[in-house]
């Protein structure tokens, strides 16, 4: 029951953690590599809202996760755009912007483990004889609204629908007048708040550090990888199995091995599926 | 009008001679300023330090206060010349992931030859980087007193078998050896005597400190008559402690020995408080020590109880001086001592005064006896004293025996010292939720 329980919330982490970098590189086949930095930024941001301006913590979250969402428009805006199409450029440039954004916060002071932001709701709930806290069944409830919202987003609006466009054939959907620069930034845009949007549900369960930024870049990876890069119901189903065998190598092996279970999981799919469960990129050299 | 030209001539000669002898005063006095100047050279303290990280920046606090006060007062009386101390801080960034430990030694090289360090007080704090930054000392004859990290009991002994070598080696500060095999079994036998507690559960970091530390610990509960139920090994960034928190649960532990030293530590103490974990937890977790702590975790760390190695890392009154330490520490950083790498720096500082005055010379050779006849009584913790072979401070549980080390617990956001009796500001707490 405990490894059923808190498999889906481990899971949900690594699929908000993912999302929003598969769902930029399925639309613009950009690997945003400042994805990690984006989400520690917007603790870091949210928390000087809150305590520094005492602003409310809702809004405090919201402004957050529009100066990211900004901030990663920018990002394409400013950098990537002229190394479009170069794909070791744009990871080295996303990177660099990324390394940038952690640095710059440890030059502001942001060093150190003296920075939080708090639950939203305080209290825990028995599921069985499983206690589970309520910030986590908030996790994955998030987790489960920004699927179904990106579902929603990607099929039933004009600039979803676009953005599909963009992502199932470029060139065409150019020639229907689509921007494909308009489309990269509105992607990068999304695609950071996503990673915000993990932050600031995730960052309560302990505290901001700087260094976490790495981990999560890790971790997006590592599902991407094994999802297939660019798909994001890809992403939600790696995020499962790679959380739900995380747990079980907790449960049964020994929790020291659990980040070895990621890494494992991106060798095994890079050797058996190079473009992963739902990727299409290599579909038909694979064939081949 | 001839007598006016006398009258005049005369003048001259008098304002002559006067400018003259005010120059030849002036000159005299800048000469004698001058040579003062070069009689109080400053003495030249080298702080290698990971300067982004707390042990860092609190280790510089330490000394600057010190040598602030020391100053204060005139300075260092080297035959019969008071010296200034001067400090030279470099970043060895020693305790950030992938920095190799060649970048710390680089770090001392150049403290030692770049900015003529007289002596090197501080870190590196990593052991790794400590220890090899051993073998420069000894090139250089320099020497060190180490009062941050350097955990291992290992350093004192490498001191010991090749004390030639490495005589310009000092330690201030506690380390594994000492928490785990002198104030640990004090701490537990006064759990099992007053709340018949026998059953112990371990959760410990995978770095290499953190797993000795859980795995010496395994070993020796059972010695004092403890049973170990489970043991879970967590990769640093570990996010979810829950499983282990649930097992050690269901399986009725009272006691949980933590020694994680990530921020995590956070998550662990929010889940063991919202799990209702009837475990008492106790350890080290260098996070946990601070004191905003309390905040960070919504106040999931009540119980919580954690070795600072050196008493003053907390506040307390077990001399006049640490007394005196904590309220010159708030007056000049504006909060109090935190972490666990205070009390020692500043105190390494007086220690290597006392020991030059007596010495009478910056010379090693004549520094080092000096330093191993160190008696200090009533320092910030308790009696400063060396082992004259491993070089390593003595600790005891008397004050007036030896260092102290200390143990507090989380209270009300507040951190309260409980062990040892001497330096006790309050009592254990048990939580509500775990049954005697």
């Amino acid at each position: 029951m405990d490894v059923l329980v808190y498999g889906l919330v481990n899971s949900a982490i690594l699929a908000l953690m993912a999302v929003g970098f598969t769902l930029v590189y399925g639309i613009s086949r950009l690997a945003n590599f400042a994805h990690g930095a984006l989400y520690v930024l917007t603790g870091f941001v949210t928390w000087i809202f809150l305590r520094t301006l005492g602003l409310n913590y809702a809004l405090a979250i919201l402004a957050a996760l529009f100066i990211t969402a900004m901030i990663g428009a920018l990002i394409y805006h400013a950098f990537l755009v002229r190394v479009r199409s170069l794909e070791a450029s744009e990871i080295i440039g996303s990177f660099a912007v990324g390394l940038v954004i952690m640095e710059a916060l440890r030059w502001r002071g942001f060093i150190g483990h003296g920075f939080a932001i708090p639950k939203f709701v305080k209290g825990t709930l028995s599921i069985g004889w499983v206690m589970v806290d309520l910030q986590r069944i908030i996790i994955i409830g998030i987790g489960l609204l920004i699927v179904i919202c990106l579902w929603l987003f990607t099929h039933y609006t004009k600039i979803g629908l676009a953005l599909r466009a963009i992502a199932q054939d470029e060139q065409a959907a150019m020639m229907l007048g689509m921007d494909s620069d308009r489309m990269a930034t509105i992607s990068l845009a999304v695609g950071s708040a996503l990673a915000g949007v993990a932050a600031v549900v995730i960052l309560p369960l302990g505290n901001l550090t700087v260094e976490s930024g790495y981990q999560v870049l890790i971790y997006a990876v590592a599902v991407c990888i094994v999802g297939g890069l660019g798909s994001w119901p890809g992403a939600v189903v790696a995020a499962f199995l790679l959380g739900y065998a995380q747990i079980l190598t907790d449960k049964f092996g020994g929790s020291h091995y659990q980040a070895v279970v990621a890494m494992a999981a991106i060798i095994i799919t890079l050797i058996l599926r190079p473009s992963g469960l739902f990727g299409k990129q290599k579909e038909l050299e694979e064939r081949v | 009008m001839g007598n006016l030209n006398e009258k005049e001539g005369v003048m001259k000669k008098k304002i002559f001679g006067l400018t003259v002898a005010l120059t030849l005063t002036a000159v005299g006095a800048l000469g004698g300023f001058a040579n003062q100047a070069a009689a109080a050279d400053p003495i030249v303290l080298g702080v290698p330090s990971a300067r982004a990280f707390a042990e860092g920046a609190m280790t510089e606090r330490g000394i600057i206060l010190a040598l602030e006060e020391i100053n204060a007062k005139g300075g260092v009386n080297v035959g019969g010349v008071k010296r200034p101390l001067k400090v030279e801080i470099m970043d060895t960034r020693d305790l950030e992931a992938g920095v190799p430990v060649a970048e710390a030694l680089l770090v001392v090289e150049r403290l030692i030859l770049d900015k003529k360090a007289n002596f090197i007080v501080g870190g590196p704090i990593r052991t790794e980087a400590y220890n090899a930054a051993m073998d420069l000392f000894s090139k250089y004859k320099t020497i060190s007193l180490v009062n941050t990290g350097v955990y291992s009991p290992g350093t004192a002994q490498r001191i010991a078998e090749n004390y030639e070598k490495y005589k310009y080696s000092f330690r201030l500060t506690g380390h594994v050896g000492i928490e785990i095999g002198m104030d640990l079994p004090a701490l537990l036998k006064g759990l099992k005597e007053d709340y018949g507690f026998d059953k112990a559960y371990i959760m410990v970091q995978d770095v290499a400190h953190a797993r000795a530390s859980g795995d010496i610990v395994e070993k020796l509960l059972p010695k004092w008559g403890w049973q170990v139920l489970g043991k879970k090994v967590y990769p640093t960034g570990t996010t979810d402690f829950s499983l282990g928190l649930l097992d050690a649960k269901k399986q009725g532990a009272q006691f949980l020995w933590v020694w994680i030293d990530m921020p995590e530590v956070g998550i662990l103490m929010r889940q063991w408080a919202d799990l209702k974990v009837p475990a008492l937890p106790m350890g080290y977790a260098r996070t946990a020590q601070d004191p905003g702590f309390w905040e960070q975790t919504e106040g999931g760390c009540a119980y919580l109880v954690l070795a600072v190695l050196n008493a003053g890392n907390v506040p307390t009154k077990v001399t006049p001086w640490a007394e005196r330490f904590n309220e010159a520490w708030v007056k000049r950083w504006g909060n109090e001592p935190t972490g666990y790498s205070c009390s020692a720096p500043y105190m390494t500082v007086y220690v290597l005064k006392d020991a030059i005055e007596r010495a009478n010379s910056l010379d090693s050779e004549a520094v080092i006896p000096a330093l191993e006849k160190t008696d200090i009584k009533g320092g910030v913790y308790g009696r400063i004293r060396f082992n004259p072979k491993s070089h390593d401070i003595i600790r005891k549980h008397d004050p007036n025996e030896g260092a102290l080390g200390a143990w507090f617990q989380w209270q009300n956001g507040k951190r309260v010292a409980i062990f040892p009796k001497a330096v006790a500001t309050g009592s254990l707490q048990i939580p509500p939720w775990l049954k005697r």
